[in-house]
């Protein structure tokens, strides 16, 4: 990689290194490009300063080129390329393979078809093998592919059982004949003629005993291992089954009745052998064997070992057919024996005999040490009793004179209370009495003082009307006093009006009356209509008034005559016949100015302001610009008379109201 | 003018109705006074200066401010009678 890296680095630096050198020497470019370069390098024989850049990019070249020996020889010095040499090197084997394999098939070809098959024959036989190996193997791990494996793969289940019963063998080595043994008998159960019923006698019988000898088995199994053994070996010579047979109905007895049962057996059996050693009297008793004893006292495990050692023995002098010589001394031993077993029981009894007296005084003693017990905790039970019993009876007084305490003077509580309550009914009772006593009276006073009480009440309301009375005439008191009052207030204005000197505001004097009259609409209505400036600056009195209408008048008349859009020679020529006309007397008739003059001041004269006030009024044009403000004069007088007129006129109704 | 003096009574500053006229007589005259004798003025100012003293120029002076403040005069007072009707 890092090489690589720094040849593409290389290739890039160098590039433009080359193009310029290749704009100078175009050799240089032919030999980038092949080996035509080289040879056009070759050739040439380039100066010295071409090998000193170009031993670097030959090297990058060279990788890529497929002929880069040439090159190397040729550079020689450098070291760079001797470090592309070693890369060379991986290069070149690829050819050597690709050389080998084409030639190879060819000639193997034709040995290789069977070569192969036996190849393929052989993996094929190995594959089969190790796959059925691994089958087997797995079968007798997992259960499923052992279910599988038996069923499908032909000889897979002999394999597979074969070799679990090779590992059962080797995981019970005692159970080797068993297995096959159980086997067979299984067998030779279902096969069996012999049971059932059977036109043999002898059959039938042996037949009877192994049924119950079946039930016997499993006793006589539990017992022990050894009559098994030792009673085939004794039947030796017949065949497998017999001892069975026989030995089953040995195994149920335990007792002697067994051994008699055994020795017809076994008589019966061997006269079949030795009939013709029978028909010779004298040597009878010699052949016969040596029967193997039995003890009644097999339970005693010293007397079945050595029950065991007579019988190898006998079976021993048996196999010998030395039946005479041993047979005495058997005999004795066997004796001896049963003899030894009948000891045992001896020793056996006394001893349970002793148990049992032992036992039996034990349990007296207990007996009796239970009853002193129980005796005893009676006796204690009896005084704890009696003492508890005292106890609960002096509890029992204690608490009976406590409650009797506690009765008697819970007695004297009650009658305390019972005494308190009597006593508060009693107070209650008196009190009741006393309230009853005291509302009587009550009642009598009320009732006393009610009727008191109903006259003042008519008293209280005369009283009070007589109130009303005197308030009425209050009333009318106040309202005539009020009338009065504006009377007063009424001539007083009235007075400051009637003063002939000249004029003075009269506004004290009506401010006064507004004050009086306050609540009277009329008079306020009144006073309302005044001019203000007329209690302001006061009135004109009549004679003003007539002296002013005097120089008016004078005015008027000089006007008198003009025409309607007057100029100076008009005016001129009215003032001047103005001078010449006639004066009228009275009350002229006429709508002229002059007559309308003459009717007004005869009017003042009389004294009738409004009416000369009315004629005044009738004017036009210049002379009714000139009067303007005497008739307001005028205006006003009449204005506050009238005004003053209403006021007196109230107060004479109110006071004719109040009457 | 004797007749021409305002009522002592009147305190107002605005002229009392009955004088209204009078005032304006007044007015009248004292402008013809004061015309006339401005056209007097320079009538005799032209005479001397121009015609050699003659009379006409300082009569015409006269005339021609007489004729002037009555003119003047007229159309106040028709002034004040138009006034009057629509006023009131």
């Amino acid at each position: 990689m890092l090489r690589n890296s720094l040849r593409s680095v290389r290739a890039v630096s160098s590039r433009p290194i080359r193009a310029a050198a290749a704009r100078q020497w175009q050799p240089a470019i032919a030999r980038s490009n092949g080996a035509t370069a080289r040879r056009c390098f070759a050739d040439e024989k380039k100066p010295p300063i071409d090998d000193s850049k170009l031993p670097k990019i030959p090297a990058t070249e060279t990788n890529t080129a497929a002929a880069s020996e040439p090159v190397v020889s040729k550079v020689d010095a450098d070291i760079i390329s001797s470090t592309i040499d070693a890369k060379d090197v991986p290069q070149a084997p690829p050819a050597p393979r690709s050389v080998r394999v084409p030639p190879g098939p060819l000639p193997v070809k034709k040995k290789g078809f069977f070569r192969r098959l036996r190849n393929y024959v052989l993996t094929l036989t190995l594959l089969g093998a190790i796959t059925f190996g691994g089958g087997v193997w797995y079968s007798r791990i997992n259960d499923n592919f052992h279910d599988f494996f038996t069923e499908y793969v032909p000889f897979g289940e002999q394999a597979v059982l074969y070799f679990e019963e090779a590992e059962f063998r080797k995981r019970y080595p005692g159970t080797v004949g068993n297995g096959p043994r159980s086997k067979d008998t299984s067998a030779q159960v279902k096969i069996s003629p012999q049971s059932g019923a059977s036109w043999r006698v002898a059959d039938s019988t042996e037949s009877s005993g192994r049924q119950s000898s079946a039930m016997g088995d499993v006793v006589a199994s539990k017992k022990t291992a050894a009559d098994k053994k030792s009673t085939p070996v004794t039947r030796a010579k017949p065949s497998p089954e017999s001892p069975k047979a026989e030995k089953t109905p040995i195994a149920p007895s335990t007792s002697e009745s067994t051994v008699t049962e055994k020795k017809p057996t076994s008589q019966k059996t061997k006269p079949g052998f030795k009939a013709p050693e029978v028909d010779e009297p004298s040597r009878f008793p010699p052949p016969t064997p040596i029967d193997p004893i039995k003890v009644k006292d097999a339970e005693e495990p010293v007397i079945q070992e050595l029950v065991k050692m007579l019988n190898d023995i006998i079976t021993v002098v048996n196999a010998d057919n030395a039946d005479e010589r041993f047979s005495s001394t058997i005999y004795k031993a066997k004796t001896k024996l049963s003899q030894v077993g009948s000891q045992i029981r001896d020793i056996k009894a006394t001893a349970e005999q002793k148990a049992a007296a032992e036992v039996e005084s034990k349990v007296q003693e207990f007996e009796t040490a239970a009853n002193e017990l129980v005796t005893r905790v009676e006796k204690i039970m009896a005084s704890q009793e009696s003492q508890w019993r005292g106890e609960f009876e002096e509890e029992m007084k204690r608490i009976q004179t406590a409650y009797d305490s506690r009765l008697q003077t819970e007695i004297e509580q009650q009658k305390h209370v019972n005494e308190a309550k009597l006593k508060n009914q009693l107070l209650e009772q008196a009190v009741e009495l006393k309230r009853q006593f005291l509302s009587d009276v009550q009642n009598q006073v009320e009732v006393e003082r009610n009727g008191r009480l109903g006259k003042l009440d008519q008293l209280s309301s005369a009283i009070k009307e007589l109130e009303q009375l005197t308030t009425g005439w209050n009333d009318v008191v106040d309202l005539n006093l009020r009338t009065q009052q504006l009377h007063v207030a009424v001539e007083a204005v009235r007075a400051s009006l009637d003063d002939e000197e000249h004029p003075r505001p009269f506004v004290r004097e009506l401010v006064a009356l507004k004050e009086i009259a306050a609540e009277d609409s009329v008079v306020n209505a009144a006073i309302a209509s005044i001019n203000p400036s007329a209690y302001q600056r006061g009135i004109a009195t009549p004679s003003q008034l007539i002296d002013r209408f005097r120089r008016v008048a004078s005015e008027v008349r000089k006007a008198s005559l003009l025409p309607e859009d007057a100029g100076v020679a008009s005016h001129a020529s009215s003032w001047v016949l103005s001078k010449v006309m006639f004066k009228k007397q009275g009350l002229a008739a006429g709508d002229d100015v002059e007559s309308i003059l003459t009717r007004t001041q005869t009017y003042l004269e009389e004294g009738n302001l409004d009416a000369a006030a009315r004629e005044m009024n009738g004017l036009q044009g210049w002379a009714k610009t000139l009067s303007r403000d005497w008739l307001g004069e005028v205006r006003k007088a009449l204005e506050v008379q009238q005004a003053l007129e209403v006021i007196a006129t109230q107060a004479r109704l109110q006071s004719l109201q109040v009457e | 003018m004797p007749e021409t003096t305002p009522a002592p009574s009147s305190t107002v500053s605005r002229p009392v109705s009955e004088a209204l006229l009078n005032e304006k007589w007044d007015r009248c005259v004292s402008n013809m006074l004061i015309k006339s004798s401005l056209g007097l003025g320079f009538g005799v100012v032209f005479s001397v200066l121009l015609f050699r003293r003659r009379a006409w120029p300082a009569f015409a002076g006269v005339g021609f401010g007489a004729g002037r403040a009555y003119e003047e005069c007229n159309w106040s007072l028709k002034q004040a009678s138009r006034d009057l009707k629509t006023k009131p």
